[in-house]
């Protein structure tokens, strides 16, 4: 039981057609289930609790993004990609706007480039609280322990959102990030805040340390269960938690830096097993690492200005009529890149398309391969353990 | 107040598109003459939906009380004991409201802030319920798609009465910036009636806590006797079909489908014309690695390393690539994107395909082809296994053809969908909205 | 008179009390849990409806009386609407033979502590019926992993009871009591295997109502809400109502069996109060546990029950036997 599908294509997709007669059961699970992060089905064939096979849906959330984007031009789509990956929209606007800047050659001043790297980190940690708490409550339901843990989560990322509130004055959807640098600058006192706010958190997050990755139930719960090896991993393209779970040295802040992590250096959280222990364990590593960088970069802030002086008075202003352009950071949920054709629009001004190129598809992409021989419970577990937003997924 | 639809009329088909426009929105204690005034347009459809009598409390809409509750009414004597048990009952259903969270999208995540502990809506007794046959307000948070909505519905047809619906954020409201796009709906509110409405992108936990206050108000109105009458949201009245029957019928309207074709060359088709323009001018630097461009010269044929783009490889070449790169260590599949090109001539379709070779040091490796239209690109599932659903989408949004993919359903969209949204020529615009 | 003393007028006005009673108590043991859990989670908990929410159980009921009773498409409705009133009923029998006190008692049948397990047994019936003529596949599920829990762990259950059985020689509720009275309580006397059969039986408890970490039949994260999916308004209110008397139940019979029920250190406060103490505190820490651990998978919680509990649990037996036998004496 549980282990990798080595060769899931000639036999994954045989069962869409399953025949009647057959002692099995189909389960929809989803698009509206109270553990699917969101809309998202899959159906599930079972053989008692046991999955035989599991064919994913997407889509229920698919809301023309990409055909948007192209509509508008290139200073207007930040807001709109905001609500991509909903649970870390700091990273959605930087993977645009960094594609952008390559694509119309628009230089970042320093300390922009520092205040990104703090709200990409700062970011992360509440991103991977947000996932710590629904994972635990795919696992401890929402009458019992795991809501606990849910509602601490909860408590200390609403910290998170009220400093990037004090910088934006968004609680959710910042719109901060602008072509060649950021909006707003910090406000006073605010880095005294921040390290306040990280002193207390590093105790709460052993908290939840020990009710979730110290506890035996919640090991139990999670070793071995949904292998992922290390050819399939890559294979499907994950990024970012994922692949690092599955032995794969890779993290795009290391080798091939961006923002300020040159300067910051990244240590590499990777874990050998490939389970969803692993992942968790790579998810509540990255959020210390995460602590450190901030404290560091906030050490380190240079003073200077954070726009590149070509201030956005007018969406017109920049334009580009020919060129492709890849540019990719490390989100919470692994490689978000963004793909940009230009010369669309009023001569140029908009892309002629757009691509998001989102982690939490390819994570998703997963579950045909990982999820037969695993129970319903698993099901849940495995889920929440790729951390999927359909946001992002759908797009 | 939560008017039910399918307790004047049996057929819900049909029922669908008269119960549509007859929106609630909360208003506290209008006279019923305001009441009149207030549904002009569809003034049919809502009397036949509702019955007429708007003014005072309508016995059709309490279909779901017991006939006893009526007789009780009548006996003489009798309502002042029963005017105390109701406002017993009216304080019972006010006071626990189980919520189902039809939770979409980024205010869902507002909604469970709400649940947590800053808020924590359970002090007004209101807890979550995952399943609708438990729950009394189903709260729309996030944006409602034309695929998702027929559940929406379904899920609100489940759930007993007495029930309310509560739209949180602008999405489930109007279906803010995505409302003229081609996935999505113009709020919820043209699904199914709507109480209360939680404006904000998305809304502060508070608000919504505000908003589930509001509707205790309401409830305590409605049980009063006093009816709160229905006002149409103006956008909604503007739409001339405001019904779901597209998603019903999976043919789509030909003349939609011809006034989409016309719009479509006579506005959205870019062609690269006039003079260059001062920032497009300069090009943009291509990291491929050096290795990769002789291999490509020396094996792929390949002439021309564009400086602001990846080389074009021949399709006869284009798996044979694949499968040689993935040999040399490139085994993290990255992106496929495919881009449609109309022109007078024609139209072709160019397909960017990047993998990367992890690890410190990590290079990526991109290419292009460009194919005619009608012209398969062979698939490169078997090579990395990510390939599959990022042909799948690719093939669903631009209607690019993967020859010997190992299934080729679309991924985005429903199966009956019409035509390839992000094609050049297939507009986004309202005009051409299946809705309207 | 004779009639009102013996006959069943009195069994009436008993049955009428004890579930007034029970019910009573079980509400607020709801807003009790509600609001542990929230001190628990930095939460208030139900403030609005009374003096810190403390009406919140009445406006539920209340609330769950007027809801709509859906009667799903492809139901069995006999068995559909037979489940939530059977499974309500057997809870509440159960407290018919709970003795509070030396005096306050129902009914003290000598077989009490056969007749709590049996229908404890029987509650599977009802809760298979639901799942069963729910025609929802998640019920389905449900259902099957109740049964098999609630049959795998009751064998541990009865076991561990009888341990108290063979150390105090009688089936009689109030007369394990006595004998605890006299000889002290069985959490501690004879040192050790008391204990060890006071925490298996704990464990069992859990599992028999369904609490975390042994609430898979529920599951609301993977099942949606288990057997109870599709029912809707005061039928759902039954089931929620027969879970909490399920556990409050249980909790006064391991007070009574392991925990010397009535008995406590002094005597000049009457014995109520420490069997309703106790019983609360066992209730409490119930909760406690659930609003802590997260859920095993249903493997594993078979695994735990017939390799280890179930073993233990019969060691334990035969050892309460020789010590009968051998030492006691």
């Amino acid at each position: 039981m549980a282990t990798a599908a080595n060769s899931p294509t000639e036999s994954r997709y045989r069962l869409d057609q399953v025949d009647a007669d057959a002692d099995l059961m189909v389960l929809n699970f989803g698009p509206q289930h109270p553990s699917t992060h969101g809309v998202f089905r899959i159906k599930l064939i079972l053989d008692g609790e046991i999955v035989i096979r599991a064919i994913p849906y997407a889509g229920y959330l698919h809301r023309g993004v990409e055909k948007l984007l192209e509509k508008l031009t290139y200073a207007q789509g930040v807001p709109i990609v905001d609500k991509n990956d909903y649970v870390s929209p700091m990273s959605n606007e930087q993977a645009l706007v960094m594609a952008f800047e390559k694509l119309l050659k628009v230089e970042v001043p320093r300390r922009a480039r520092y205040l990104r790297l703090i709200f990409s980190e700062l970011q992360r940690i509440a991103s991977h609280l947000l996932w710590l708490g629904t994972f635990a409550l795919d696992m401890g339901g929402a009458l019992g322990g795991g809501s606990t843990v849910f509602m601490y989560c909860f408590r200390d990322r609403e910290g998170i959102l009220d400093l990037f509130e004090a910088v934006t004055g968004g609680r959710f959807h910042y719109n901060t990030h602008t072509i060649g640098g950021n909006r707003h600058d910090i406000p006073l006192g605010w880095d005294k805040r921040v390290l306040a706010y990280l002193d207390m958190l590093e105790p709460r997050i052993a908290e939840c340390e020990s009710m979730t990755t110290n506890n035996s139930i919640f090991v139990a719960r999670t070793q071995g269960i949904g292998l992922i090896d290390k050819d399939l991993a890559q294979g499907l393209g994950l990024s970012g938690p994922l692949l690092r779970a599955s032995g794969v040295d890779h993290d795009l802040r290391r080798d091939a830096p961006y923002h300020a992590y040159d300067e910051v250096p990244v240590r590499v959280m990777v874990e050998q097993a490939g389970d969803c222990q692993a992942r968790a364990l790579v998810r509540v590593r990255e959020m210390r690492e995460s602590i450190r960088l901030v404290r560091e970069a906030l050490a380190g802030l240079p003073e200077g200005g954070i726009n590149s002086g070509k201030i956005i008075k007018m969406p017109q202003q920049f334009k580009a009529q020919s060129g492709q352009v890849y540019a990719a950071i490390e989100t919470p949920r692994g490689e978000l890149g963004t793909f940009v054709i230009a010369g669309g629009g009023d001569k140029g001004t908009a892309p002629y398309r757009l691509k998001i190129r989102a982690p939490s598809l390819h994570a998703l992409s997963a579950l045909p391969w990982i999820l037969p021989g695993h129970t319903i419970s698993d099901v849940v577990v495995v889920l929440g353990s790729l951390d999927p937003i359909m946001g992002e997924v759908d797009r | 107040m939560a008017v039910d639809e399918q307790g004047s009329a049996p057929n819900a088909a049909g029922q669908v598109e008269a119960g549509t426009p007859e929106v609630p929105v909360i208003q506290a204690q209008s006279p019923p003459i305001a009441a009149k005034t207030a549904v002009p347009l569809a003034a049919t459809a809502l009397s036949a939906a509702i019955g007429p009598g708007h003014g005072s409390v309508d016995e059709s809409v309490q279909a779901f009380e017991h006939p006893i509750y009526k007789t009780l009414l009548n006996v003489p004597g009798l309502s002042v004991a029963v005017a105390s048990l109701d406002q017993l009952l009216t304080w019972g259903q006010k006071s626990a409201l189980f919520m189902f969270p039809m939770a979409t999208s980024c205010c869902g995540i507002e909604f469970m802030a709400t649940a947590a502990s800053r808020v924590d809506v359970d002090r007004m007794g209101a807890i979550v319920r995952g399943t609708p046959r438990q729950a009394d307000v189903m709260v729309i948070a996030g944006t409602i798609t034309v695929k998702m909505a027929p559940k929406v519905k379904r899920l609100w047809e489940q759930m007993p009465e007495p029930k309310w619906a509560v739209a949180m954020g602008s999405c489930a409201i109007s279906g803010d910036f995505y409302r003229d796009l081609y996935p999505t709906i113009p709020g919820i509110d043209t699904v199914l009636p709507v109480d209360v409405y939680v404006p904000g992108c998305p809304p502060d936990p508070q608000s919504l806590m505000h908003g589930l206050m509001r509707l205790q108000e309401k409830i305590g109105l409605k049980r009063a006797g006093q009816w709160v009458p229905t006002e149409v949201r103006p956008e909604t009245e503007k739409m001339t079909n405001p019904g779901v029957r597209r998603l019903i019928d999976p043919q789509r309207d030909p003349e939609v489908t011809a006034q989409q074709t016309r719009l479509a060359l006579a506005a959205t088709v870019d062609e690269p014309e006039g003079e260059l323009l001062e920032s497009g001018a300069e090009a943009v630097e291509q990291q491929l690695p050096q290795d990769l461009q002789t291999l490509l010269r020396e094996r792929f044929e390949v002439e021309v390393f564009p400086a602001d783009a990846a080389p074009i490889v021949a399709r006869k070449h284009h798996l044979h690539l694949a499968r040689t790169l993935k040999a040399m260590g490139y085994l993290n599949f990255v992106y496929v994107v495919a881009s449609h090109w109309p022109s007078k001539d024609g139209e072709t379709f160019e397909v960017a395909y990047a993998v990367r070779r992890t690890g410190p040091g990590t290079t990526l490796a991109q290419w292009r082809v460009q194919l005619a239209a009608d012209e398969p690109i062979e698939s490169l599932a078997e090579v990395w296994a990510g390939a599959d659903w990022q042909e799948r989408e690719q093939y669903d949004l631009v209607g690019v053809q993967f020859a010997g993919h190992p299934d080729l359903r679309r991924l985005m969209l429903s199966d009956d969908w019409q035509g390839h949204p992000l094609r050049r020529d297939y507009p986004a615009d309202k005009a051409c909205f299946p809705w309207r | 008179m004779d009639l009102i003393q013996h006959g069943f007028l009195r069994g009436i006005a008993y049955g009428l009390l004890i579930i007034t009673v029970v019910m009573t108590a079980t509400a607020w043991g709801m807003w009790l849990e509600r609001k542990i859990a929230a001190q628990m989670q930095n939460r208030m908990g139900p403030m609005f409806v009374g003096f810190h929410g403390l009406l919140q159980p009445v406006a539920d009921m209340l609330k769950l009386l007027q809801k709509e009773d859906i009667l799903p498409a492809g139901a069995d409705d006999w068995l559909f609407n037979l489940a939530p009133i059977l499974t309500a009923l057997f809870a509440i029998a159960t407290a018919a033979v709970v003795p509070w006190s030396a005096q306050i008692v129902a009914s003290d049948l000598d077989v009490g502590l056969l007749w709590v397990l049996a229908l404890g047994g029987i509650m599977v019936v009802p809760v298979w019926m639901a799942g069963w003529a729910s025609n929802n596949k998640f019920a389905l599920i449900g259902g099957m992993r109740a049964v098999a829990q609630s049959v795998s762990y009751g064998v541990p259950l009865v076991l561990t009871s009888m341990v108290a059985v063979v150390f105090t020689g009688t089936m009689s509720l109030s007369g394990i009591v006595q004998f605890q009275m006299a000889h002290g309580w069985l959490i501690y006397w004879p040192p050790g295997p008391g204990i060890i059969a006071f925490l298996l039986f704990y464990m069992a408890l859990l599992a028999e109502s369904n609490r975390i970490p042994f609430d898979i039949p529920e599951a609301e994260s993977e099942l949606v809400a288990g057997i109870s999916t599709e029912y809707t308004g005061m039928k759902f209110g039954m089931f929620y109502v027969a879970e909490y008397v399920h556990t409050m139940v249980g909790s006064a019979i391991a007070a009574l069996i392991f925990l010397g029920g009535w008995d406590g250190p002094f005597h000049w406060l009457p014995g109520l109060h420490w069997m309703v103490a106790k019983t609360v505190i066992l209730f409490v820490s119930v909760y406690w546990v659930r609003w802590t651990l997260l859920r095993f998978r249903s493997d594993q919680l078979m695994r735990l029950c017939w390799l280890y509990l179930v073993p233990m649990s019969l060691a334990l037996l035969v050892f309460a036997a020789v010590w009968v036998t051998y030492f006691a004496a």
